[in-house]
């Protein structure tokens, strides 16, 4: 195997109702180091499920995911232990209302990763003066706007030190003035080299920043390829049509 | 010897008493037999006493209970699912066992089941107070348990995906982030529970104990009137109530106005 490769899905399948609806029907996937791969295609197509899948969410009812080469869905694994390296930001932002944002982001680090408290905080200070929020660093939740919670979702995951991040329509629920402020970090964080697997409908982002597109339709991937080919020469009928829809 | 209660009131009356009009002297003297002959008061006090105590113990008892038994209905409820193995059969076995106790205790009456404790199952313990309170927790926790697996349902799901995805296990996610959100969201109805249980202690006199009702029965019935002694009774509870419904209220207020 490509030792590139860090996560590896294998004829993913998520089956509801005995079989009846196939919300994912053998996705193989792969993705690289440093890569930023995005995910589009129309509601219902599957993609969430696929990324919820590769840090299992939501369990496959079929094929496998690799992490870093080692089976994931395996019986065995430790599923806890690789989901610290894979962050995830959720459309709902889902931080937690009762603690502070410090608090927030220095949970995980200190209860999983064993670090000191002020080293945690020291870190998430850091990461909060990059996206311009440490001086909200004592405020709760419920005092930010939805941009500042999506921001602040976002370096949450990172201050577990991930090697990927997976985004499940991170500007979904956000108001249009919104969107870009959230934006930019998730491109900052791409030109950093970091790992990225992005749903979005935003495909000015996808056009921008992707490395490779996956067009996903019917809990299939339909095609994928560069930004510049599926968006400027799909192949796919079904691509096509998409894209006529939302360009 | 005691004189009775009719012989000893002229003594102690005051003269104006006395003399004055029937009404005011007959009001004196169940006045008098339902409180101060015989240091009767120190009954209301012995039942005020033994009220407020097994509510506290029953308090106790009955929301570790109704702790214990949401857990087990909401993580078998959420994963059994995925479970396999020892770990799912004794989350099984405990799930069904926590779904028998919450049918039979909120299916049977209070009563029946404080009876049952007292004199069958603990027919040799001569303890009231603490058969009923064991009995009265017993009961509490029932309806507890279903209030906070209401409020464990109550948090959204993308909390407990939010905390998995960090990587904390499912029971780090309820002890740090589920639990402390959900336990915010009840704590008034909890305490308002705590209020219904105290009112239901009100049962404890069949099987002997002399809690508030008690005391006012017992009165009633060796100085042959009941007005007083069940009004006081009354009066005692509902100043007890009221007293933490007002409780209950400031703490709603703070829960509302912090950050949330």
């Amino acid at each position: 195997m490509n030792a590139d490769i860090i996560i590896q899905a294998n004829d993913l399948q998520k089956h509801f109702d005995g079989g009846d609806i196939k919300a994912l029907d053998g996705v193989t996937a792969s993705i690289r180091k440093g890569e930023v791969v995005v995910v589009i295609g129309p509601s219902g197509s599957g993609k969430s499920t696929f990324l919820r899948c590769l840090n299992l969410l939501e369990l496959p009812t079929g094929g496998q995911v690799l992490f870093e080469g080692v089976d994931i869905t395996a019986k065995n694994a430790d599923i806890n232990l690789h989901r610290q390296k894979m962050g995830m930001v959720f459309q709902h932002f889902n931080l937690f209302p009762h603690m502070t944002i410090l608090k927030n982001m220095t949970l995980a680090p200190v209860k999983l990763l064993k670090k000191s408290q002020a080293d945690a905080e020291f870190q998430a200070l850091k990461l909060l003066e990059r996206v311009g929020l440490a001086d909200r660093a004592g405020a709760y939740p419920s005092q930010l706007s939805g941009g500042q919670k999506q921001r602040i979702a976002i370096v949450r995951a990172l201050c577990m030190d991930p090697e990927v991040m997976l985004f499940d329509e991170p500007t979904s629920a956000l108001d249009p003035e919104m969107v870009g402020e959230v934006l930019e970090v998730m491109k900052e964080l791409a030109t950093e080299g970091m790992t990225m697997v992005v749903v979005t409908h935003e495909m000015g982002f996808a056009r921008e920043v992707a490395d490779r597109v996956l067009f996903m339709a019917d809990g299939k991937i339909v095609e994928e390829g560069s930004p510049e080919q599926i968006f400027t020469a799909p192949e796919q009928e079904r691509t096509r049509e998409f894209l006529a829809k939302v360009l | 010897m005691r004189p009775s209660a009719s012989q000893s009131w002229p003594l102690v009356a005051p003269d104006w008493l006395q003399n004055g009009p029937d009404w005011l002297n007959d009001l004196g003297y169940d006045i008098y037999k339902s409180f101060l002959f015989d240091n009767r008061y120190e009954m209301y006090i012995k039942g005020l006493g033994n009220t407020l105590l097994l509510t506290f113990l029953a308090l106790l008892i009955g929301v570790a209970l109704g702790v214990a038994v949401s857990l087990i209905r909401v993580s078998w409820d959420k994963n059994h699912a995925e479970m396999h193995g020892p770990g799912k059969f004794f989350l099984g076995f405990f799930n069904a066992v926590s779904k028998v106790y919450l049918t039979v205790i909120r299916g049977t009456p209070m009563v029946v089941q404080l009876m049952i404790m007292y004199f069958v199952i603990f027919a040799t313990s001569r303890n009231k107070v603490m058969v009923a309170a064991l009995s009265f927790g017993i009961n509490s926790g029932a309806y507890v348990a279903e209030i906070i697996r209401g409020g464990i349902m109550s948090i959204e799901q993308g909390q407990m995906e939010a905390g998995r995805s960090l990587g904390f296990g499912y029971v780090s996610t309820m002890r740090y982030i589920i639990l402390p959100q959900a336990f915010k969201a009840v704590l008034p109805t909890l305490a308002n529970e705590f209020i219904v249980l105290l009112k239901e202690t009100a049962v404890a006199g069949y099987v002997g104990l002399t809690d508030i009702t008690y005391a006012g029965n017992i009165i009633g019935g060796t100085s042959y009137d009941y007005l007083f002694p069940l009004l006081m009774s009354a009066l005692i509870y509902l100043i007890l109530v009221m007293f933490f419904t007002f409780l209950v209220g400031r703490l709603e207020r703070r829960l509302r106005n912090s950050e949330r």
